[in-house]
């Protein structure tokens, strides 16, 4: 029993990993129509801004992130406005930029660094505690706790603020939001900059536990894609309970089964969530279809 | 005049072409096949580094045959660039090819230089299938998996086992790899040499080496309570094991660690402290005793003046000496035809401590160097001390550490 649980915790917390990385990419994916494969290289991207704070300033990550998610906001507003904009009439154009943009970034990265791996060491990095047999991981369980408030931050503001309402008017019906006088371009300039902010928070949190490298993005860009479709196209909380209902049956096949079959058993559960519930577990009827209508 | 002009411009353009053509012939031209790009760019680039150190050193005496080395680069970070890699290299007019450290990609190069009559020196790549299989153009001058495999193996009986103040049998081993067919060929023989000493194998896992999380082996292993943990991957998912096995509460009283754990960022991740006493299978450090790798400083001297700061990793120096080995080896066939380059590759007869990293010459059947063999080293305050063989440590550098703290 104790093996359980600690298993269990250890594929929540790896959960909350994979829900952090998930959420930028279902606003945009969610928003914009855009399957964004850069999403990946733009973590990675905002892990290096973070150790330059690190290593140049002597910044903890979790100081750096304060300057870290305006600088990928604005990164990710650069995004929008020089590439995704201009390919707003051409949605596939606009998925194939993204992958572009992910190859740019990724050996932009490594000329930069020549691809020499960097750790940041902190003092809670090394903070684990005992609870009975549990062993839990401060910065790992900093990270679900903070996926846990961004997904339900998220999921309400897009409920009940303006800037919000505006946003899910889009999800929903474009052409009718525009006639209802919401400024299409801010609105997506902002989710797409707040997919990075958000990509600079995962950033600052999985600093601690990961070595950096250029192509670290790509580790968590096929889970990230499985996890936003699983939980439901557009969906805030189908981003974060997907990500959780991943991590756990990760773990548990990793420990159970045999750790070389854990992504192949979760991706049987995703096509068995999509043969009975094509629009995930949390998106709306019919999302997969039109693209999106998220219940945020 | 027309017609004069025009004769002039004639004898002017081939005798241009024709110095182009004795300049391309007094170049002999070797593909280098290693990742430039994408993630796995970092060693490719400390390798080839290793073969332009020997390059101008070869070059500064003559070169090959009467040429000099020129080499050119080919970006092949998987199977399927490797071929168009090599594609691309032929057509640049190489006459040979050396690599790489991914075994995938030695692999489909090599079948590729193949089909173009074409010899693959090989310094890095560790996959036993590789000289198994039999290519008539394949020979490798660095260590195979198996070579590895035995290190290993001696480190646990002869090292760990006296320090742990255990016989071989009372040691219990865990084999952990990466699941590709580097880290799955190197279980398998620390498995078969390990029963054969004795040695109680209690498990062996296996993980995805770009896995985003490792805590299933770990409290795979961790269960398995055993004296020996033996893992085989590369930097990254090392690193990770090693944070998630600090973070698990796993201490198992040895870590023999192949591929991984000694490079910088596994410093900055762990710290000194965290590593103590970790001990690392791996290609021969240029640190080590001179007398057992004649010319290993020297090697260091020359990359440090290059490229200004040390390498990152120990594999520069094998890649350099598989170079030097490679030149040595044409020179005596006279040609680069791999029939050739293999006959005297045959008749090489080096004993270890020939070479800078202490390697000697021996090719079996299947041109495996016998006599590359890896070194052992231990992390002590925060530096990597080359402990097995003794001829390779320092005077005075002992095993500290173990059972570790």
């Amino acid at each position: 029993m104790d093996t359980f649980l600690n298993i269990l915790v250890a594929g929540l917390l790896l959960g909350g990993i994979y829900s952090l990385v998930s959420i930028g990419l279902n606003l945009v994916f969610g928003v914009l129509r855009v399957v964004n494969f850069a999403h990946g290289a733009v973590v990675m991207v905002a892990l290096y801004v973070t150790y330059f704070f690190y290593a140049v300033f002597g910044l903890d990550p979790y100081i750096a992130v304060v300057l870290v998610v305006p600088i990928m906001f604005v990164f990710g507003m650069g995004i929008y406005w020089f590439i995704l904009r201009p390919l707003q009439d051409e949605p596939m154009m606009q998925t194939f930029a993204t992958f572009g943009l992910l190859i740019v970034l990724q050996n932009t990265v490594l000329a930069i660094t020549r691809g020499e791996p960097h750790s940041m060491n902190t003092e809670l990095s090394r903070l684990v505690f005992s609870i009975g047999p549990l062993n839990v991981s401060a910065v790992r369980a900093l990270s679900l706790v903070v996926a846990t408030i961004i997904a339900g931050g998220l999921a309400a503001a897009l409920r009940y603020t303006l800037t919000g309402k505006a946003i899910r008017g889009l999800i929903q019906d474009r052409p009718v939001g525009v006639l209802m006088g919401i400024n299409v371009r801010q609105m997506y300039t902002l989710c797409v900059g707040m997919s990075a902010a958000l990509a600079g928070v995962a950033a600052a949190l999985l600093a601690p536990i990961y070595s950096l490298s250029p192509g670290l993005g790509d580790d968590f860009i096929l889970p990230a894609f499985a996890v936003v479709v699983l939980g439901g196209l557009g969906s805030t909380m189908g981003a974060y309970f997907g990500g959780l209902l991943v991590g756990i049956i990760e773990a548990l096949a990793g420990f159970y089964i045999d750790p070389t079959l854990k992504q192949a058993i979760w991706f049987l559960v995703f096509i068995a969530v999509l043969i009975l519930r094509p629009s995930g577990l949390m998106g709306r009827l019919g999302a997969e279809e039109v693209g999106l209508r998220g219940n945020a | 005049m027309f017609a004069k002009r025009l004769l002039m411009a004639s004898v002017l353009a081939l005798s241009v072409l024709g110095s182009t053509a004795i300049h391309a012939q007094d170049k002999l031209k070797i593909g280098i096949i290693n990742p430039f790009s994408g993630s796995l760019a970092l060693y490719g680039d400390q390798l080839a580094r290793g073969y332009e150190i020997a390059a101008e050193e070869q070059n500064a005496h003559g070169g090959v045959l009467g040429k000099q080395i020129e080499l050119i680069r080919g970006d092949a970070g998987t199977p399927q660039q490797a071929i168009a890699a090599v594609q691309r290299l032929q057509d640049a007019g190489v006459s040979a090819f050396i690599g790489t450290y991914i075994s995938a990609v030695s692999n489909a190069a090599s079948d590729a230089a193949a089909q173009y009559d074409k010899i693959y020196w090989d310094t890095n790549a560790l996959a036993q299938d590789l000289t198994d299989r039999g290519l008539p153009n394949f020979i490798r001058s660095g260590p195979s998996a198996g070579l590895f495999g035995e290190v290993a193996t001696k480190a646990v009986v002869e090292l760990v086992a006296p320090a742990l103040a255990k016989s071989p049998k009372q040691i219990r081993v865990w084999i952990e790899h990466e699941d590709s067919i580097y880290g799955t060929s190197i279980a398998d023989r620390e498995r078969q040499l390990l029963t054969q000493a004795g040695v109680q194998v209690v498990g062996v896992g296996s993980h995805a080496a770009r896995a985003i999380d490792l805590t299933d082996s770990v409290l795979r292993a961790k269960g398995a309570t055993p004296d020996v943990w033996l893992s085989t991957s590369y930097q990254p998912d090392g690193t990770l094991l090693l944070r998630t096995m600090r973070d698990q509460g796993f201490k198992p009283p040895a870590i023999v660690m192949i591929g991984a754990g000694d490079s910088p960022d596994a410093l900055q991740a762990l710290g000194a402290d965290g590593l103590s006493g970790l001990l690392i299978v791996t290609y021969p450090a240029a640190e080590q005793n001179q007398a057992y790798g004649p010319g290993g400083h020297e090697f260091l001297e020359t990359y440090r003046k290059k490229y200004g700061r040390d390498p990152l990793v120990p594999h520069p120096l094998t890649a350099y000496v598989g170079a030097k080995m490679l030149f040595e080896t044409i020179a005596a066939a006279g040609g680069t035809g791999p029939a050739a380059v293999r006959a005297a590759a045959a008749k090489l007869n080096h004993p270890v401590g020939t070479y800078a990293n202490g390697f000697g010459a021996k090719f079996d059947a299947n041109f495996q160097n016998t006599l590359a063999l890896p070194t052992v080293v231990q992390w002590q305050s925060g530096k990597l001390l080359t402990v097995y063989p003794v001829q390779a440590s320092l005077p005075g550098t002992k095993i500290t550490d173990l059972p570790r703290k």
